[in-house]
């Protein structure tokens, strides 16, 4: 099946003519979220359906390269190609503001990701999968007690190291764009088959994939010699080793898992749209980030 | 109805130097808005509201009545762009939320 990777509307398998058509007609609508996908994955300059569909077919051909190897590609192009997304810029050496910003969006996000997880582990018959997703709630919001806190704990404990207080951090309201994700995530992760959730999901991990250089992406995370010395706190470095330890073979294994069970007719097709979609709302959620971040300056 | 109205040097008001999309230069969408007497192309409407709020922030800060001129470059990770109100010249950085609001700006008379 092919998806829109703008609203995740159906076609038929390979029916590129269609998804043309439907991407046509909402631009001429002047649609901000499909107008959005075009200028940023085809084309600024407007083209008629039939020239857009030969582009569609190109844009989403493996070239018989696994899935994901291709949603690894997009992702780098994305987040880490020549102008790279500008939270990773700013965490390079982040202000105490970048990372009140990061802690005050992220907790939001960290407890819809615990959802979504949970919502896979629900609707998938794969053993492997569950064990996957039951090990990814225990270190993201379970924690192994007091000498493995979990992803969640760290993240407020970043948060009260730079002088916000836990109750403060957690009675803030999302920002506009980390609400439309939470949204949107739930939705997927409730409503489309769990394997695209799992892409949806997972593949946003790759952020923190230290290995992604070696890819192509133009930097990492953030510079790896602020986990050493005093440039941040301690609490900080903990949180950030955590996650830059575990998201190598993490985001790798639940890819692999993408691909092991996404082999009907048409499933591919259907990742790689929800997984777009994800990017882009993945996207505007890290700006938030730096919204947020603002509000913590001078 | 395309309505003109007059800058500061008597011409027309607000001459942008993309031809299409007035903020990314996007030919694909299908919205006119007027803005400073000028009626414009934007792609989305994401891309208007990113407009109107960039020039409200260049009188703002400037202090003047209309922007007869506005020279935008950049991409969505970041923008920059040139101002001129008669022999007066602004120039600026910025970036925007999803929602098309100024999350980020600096602005340098110049």
């Amino acid at each position: 099946m092919t998806k829109c990777p703008a609203c995740l509307e159906r076609f038929g398998l390979g029916d590129y003519s269609a998804l043309a058509a439907h991407l046509v007609a909402q631009a001429d609508a002047s649609d901000s979220g499909h107008v959005r996908w075009l200028n940023q994955n085809i084309s600024r300059q407007k083209m008629p359906a039939r020239e857009l569909e030969g582009r569609l077919r190109a844009f989403f051909d493996l070239e018989g390269k696994p899935v994901s190897v291709w949603i690894k590609d997009r992702f780098i192009q994305k987040f880490y190609g020549p102008t790279p997304h500008p939270f990773p810029v700013a965490l390079q050496h982040p202000s105490r503001a970048t990372l009140l910003g990061y802690v005050v969006e992220h907790q939001h996000f960290l407890r819809q990701w615990v959802r979504s997880c949970a919502f896979i582990m629900a609707r998938t018959d794969e053993p492997a999968v569950a064990r996957y997703e039951l090990d990814n709630l225990n270190t993201e919001f379970g924690g192994f007690g007091t000498p493995a806190p979990s992803h969640y704990e760290l993240l407020l404990r970043m948060g009260e190291s730079l002088g916000l207080d836990r109750a403060q951090i957690l009675a803030t309201p999302p920002l506009p764009s980390t609400a439309v994700g939470i949204r949107a995530w739930n939705r997927i992760a409730s409503e489309e088959p769990w394997v695209e959730a799992m892409a949806a999901m997972h593949s946003l991990e790759l952020i923190a994939n230290r290995e992604l250089v070696q890819h192509g992406a133009t930097l990492r995370y953030f510079d790896p010699r602020i986990l050493q010395g005093t440039e941040v706190t301690h609490e900080t470095q903990a949180f950030l080793r955590e996650g830059y330890e575990a998201d190598v073979g993490h985001s790798d294994e639940a890819l692999e898992l993408v691909e092991q069970f996404s082999t009907g007719p048409g499933q591919r097709e259907a990742v790689q749209a929800t997984f777009l979609r994800s990017a882009d709302l993945f996207d505007d959620y890290l700006v938030a980030r730096l919204e947020r971040g603002t509000q913590f300056e001078g | 109805m395309i309505t003109w109205l007059p800058g500061s040097n008597g011409g027309p008001s607000l001459k942008v130097n993309y031809t299409a999309c007035a903020i990314c230069d996007s030919s694909w969408g299908d919205l006119w808005e007027e803005v400073e007497g000028q009626r414009l192309f934007f792609c989305c409407e994401v891309c208007a509201v990113q407009f109107r709020n960039l020039v409200a922030r260049i009188k703002v800060e400037t202090g003047w009545p209309t922007v007869d001129r506005l020279t935008i470059a950049g991409d969505r990770r970041g923008r920059n762009a040139e101002a001129r109100h008669g022999p007066a010249i602004y120039r600026c950085e910025f970036a925007y939320n999803a929602q098309g609001g100024l999350r980020a700006f600096r602005g340098s008379t110049g």
